[in-house]
């Protein structure tokens, strides 16, 4: 029982925090509506039994994306500018959103939906979630840190070049 | 009772209105963002579906999505900034040397 009222508070509270995101007009308001919204998909993450992985989200998103969103709007100026409306993309744009989450709820309801299953207190440990990372996933693991590299890089190189 | 069909769900709103953001926002900080929210819902139904099936490999999946969305925030900022010193302005309307 507590759990379906946690369960919705953070869903609404994400719900919410989207909604600011792309609707308000004021970025800074639009990227803390996204902190509101990562911080909440984090807790879901708990409550999915990956406590690790909820930590990480809010670490990463809310901690460094949402920090150099907000360093970047500060540096750059603030400007104020809402979402389009009346133009043929718009249109496009809402009506394919529509008729994707149509398509999602087609699928859905044909689907057997059952309530989460009991799993063992080993499930979203750090152990089995290491074990993994360097067992079967060995291999994108190392991908992942070249990857890393090479972002990082990138991100020197690009900010180094003086644009005119 | 909370169900797989609550998770599915949330996570199909948090998309579309990411989508939505994404394709009929200005600012470039904003779009960046909205990619960055369909990416965490992604997410999402990855954890939900493998907590479901009781495997730890949508987790591990979540992990490098992470870790790819790291090197997308490093370089999207880098790109972002330099779009924004080069053009005076956010608006990605700018962006058009490629237009025909």
């Amino acid at each position: 029982m507590t759990f379906a009222v946690v369960f919705f508070a953070v869903a609404f509270l994400a719900f919410i925090g989207a909604l600011t995101l792309v609707f308000h007009r004021h970025p800074v308001i639009a990227v803390l509506g996204m902190a509101a919204a990562t911080v909440s998909i984090g807790v879901l993450y708990v409550m999915l039994h990956v406590p690790f992985l909820g930590l990480f989200q809010m670490i990463v998103y809310a901690g460094a994306v949402m920090v150099i969103a907000l360093y970047v709007i500060m540096a750059l100026g603030p400007e104020e500018s809402g979402p389009q409306v009346g133009t043929v993309q718009t249109v496009l744009t809402y009506l394919a959103s529509l008729l994707f989450l149509l398509h999602l709820y087609r699928v859905l309801i044909k689907s057997e939906i059952g309530p989460m299953p009991a799993v063992d207190e080993a499930f979203g440990s750090i152990q089995a979630f290491g074990g993994a990372l360097v067992s079967r996933y060995a291999v994108p693991f190392e991908l992942a840190s070249l990857l890393l590299l090479g972002a990082m890089v990138g991100a020197v190189v690009l900010s180094r070049r003086q644009w005119q | 009772m909370i169900t797989i069909g609550h998770y599915l769900v949330l996570a199909s709103f948090l998309f579309v209105v990411g989508l939505i953001g994404a394709l009929t926002r200005k600012s470039a900080i904003i779009v960046f963002l909205a990619i960055e929210l369909m990416l965490n819902s992604v997410n999402l139904v990855f954890l939900a579906l493998g907590r479901y099936f009781g495997q730890l490999d949508g987790a591990v999946f979540v992990f490098f999505i992470m870790a790819v969305s790291a090197a997308e925030a490093a370089i999207g900022v880098a790109i972002t900034v330099a779009f924004i010193r080069r053009n005076k302005t956010t608006a990605i309307d700018a962006a058009n040397l490629m237009k025909w």
